[in-house]
């Protein structure tokens, strides 16, 4: 790590904290540059506004993990339905541990306030885009039928979340489900998915129209 | 401390309504809602101990009430499923998306770790919304127009496939609501992808 990733890598790990601890509003450029140390210019020369530094370490976590998982889903070939099902216990396992539930409501909560809600949706965007091209070559190999890629992303990650995600969301449940319950969850969302994507099912577009 | 009337809190519901429509959320202060109702601030915080409570009792409630008489309508033995399910979508989406619904929802997510908002809003609104859809696909599976599942867990996959496409963006402020009119592809692709996940094969 360069001197310059490892001061990069300080100022976001210092920023996440006190952006947790304090919010976006009780957080400023000046708590975090005395954190960490250095001057104000050296932390605005690596992040040009206090709502790009919030969303770069809001989506630091998600981005690694999904780096990862992307990696591992392209190169489980053989079985895809496992590879999906997998894929999918994993997300609900990120998705759903506390500390990822705790950004997504700071993300939720603070959006609107600060402005920050076009940058998360574009970051959001951008790691979907990549379970898109996956599903994708499935459509192109003959695994699933052929339809919208991101449309279909949309509608994996709905089945995915909804089983648990808002009871956590809404702080109605406390601990994070275990990985049987993510196992169960993923695995009633993917069959239902894959019904409806499968080579035979009716195109949903087609459908759609009439 | 004086009793609480039904009259009085009800008084201040009508006026935080009015003062939530005509300045939005952020612009209300406890103070504009305390001046048409008269009273002291110890009264009203008597009544409603903050703002977000307020808020969230004004517009969850009437929305909640929408919600479960657009899904109660869900007829189980109407001949064309897919249509029906269409109709509920369509409806039941233009209540969940207008802009006050959206607002009330963020609220019980970002307010949920301090106050018991985001609780009230998954026992009075999402559980026995899910509940009732669950209940119409039971009837729905058990004369065999879909293939026998749980009908909670069919449930919970049916209401989210319905704002797929949407609930991102929503969550995070990059659309305040979304024109019924827009709504009704998304719905139509979510009901099929729903009744191509569940039909009997």
């Amino acid at each position: 790590m360069s001197k310059s990733d490892s001061k990069r890598q300080a100022i976001l790990e210092n920023a996440y904290r006190l952006f947790r601890a304090q919010g976006f509003d009780g957080t400023s450029m000046a708590d975090i540059t005395s954190q960490v140390g250095g001057s104000k210019a050296t932390l605005y020369s690596h992040f040009p506004s206090k709502e790009e530094l919030f969303v770069e370490c809001m989506m630091a976590a998600l981005e690694n993990y999904m780096s990862d998982t992307l990696t591992h889903l392209d190169a489980s070939w053989s079985d895809p339905e496992a590879a999906l099902r997998n894929f999918g216990t994993s997300v609900l396992n990120f998705i759903c541990s506390s500390e990822q539930v705790e950004v997504r409501r700071l993300m939720i909560a603070e959006a609107a306030r600060s402005g920050t809600g076009k940058l998360f949706f574009d970051k959001i965007s951008a790691l979907r885009s990549q379970i898109s091209s996956f599903l994708a070559v499935c459509m192109a190999s003959g695994l699933l039928r052929r339809d919208d890629p991101d449309l279909a992303a949309d509608h994996l990650g709905a089945l995915l979340e909804a089983e648990i995600l808002e009871p956590l969301l809404l702080h109605v449940r406390e601990a994070a489900p275990d990985e049987e319950e993510t196992a169960h969850a993923a695995r009633r969302a993917v069959a239902a998915f894959l019904r409806a994507y499968a080579p035979t099912a009716p195109s949903i577009k087609a459908a759609a129209a009439s | 401390m004086k009793t609480k009337t039904e009259s009085k809190r009800q008084a201040i519901i009508q006026a935080a309504a009015e003062v939530f429509r005509e300045v939005g959320f952020d612009r209300a202060s406890m103070s504009d809602i305390r001046e048409r109702i008269g009273g002291s601030k110890a009264t009203l915080y008597n009544y409603f101990p903050s703002k977000e409570k307020l808020f969230f009792e004004v517009m969850h409630h009437a929305k909640e009430v929408e919600l479960e008489a657009i899904t109660s309508e869900l007829d189980a033995d109407a001949k064309d499923l897919r249509r029906e399910l269409v109709r509920f979508g369509q409806k039941f989406m233009t209540v969940l998306y207008s802009a006050d619904a959206i607002a009330v929802r963020r609220l019980a997510i970002a307010e949920s770790r301090h106050s018991d908002i985001g609780k009230l809003s998954f026992e009075q609104a999402t559980v026995p919304i899910e509940n009732q859809v669950a209940e119409f696909l039971r009837k729905v599976m058990k004369r065999g127009a879909l293939r026998t599942a749980d009908p909670k867990i069919a449930a919970m996959h049916l209401l989210s496939l319905l704002e797929s496409e949407f609930l991102q963006r929503v969550l995070l402020g990059v659309i305040d609501s979304v024109k019924p009119e827009a709504l009704g592809g998304a719905v139509r692709r979510a009901m099929d992808v729903f009744l191509s996940g569940y039909e009997r094969r």
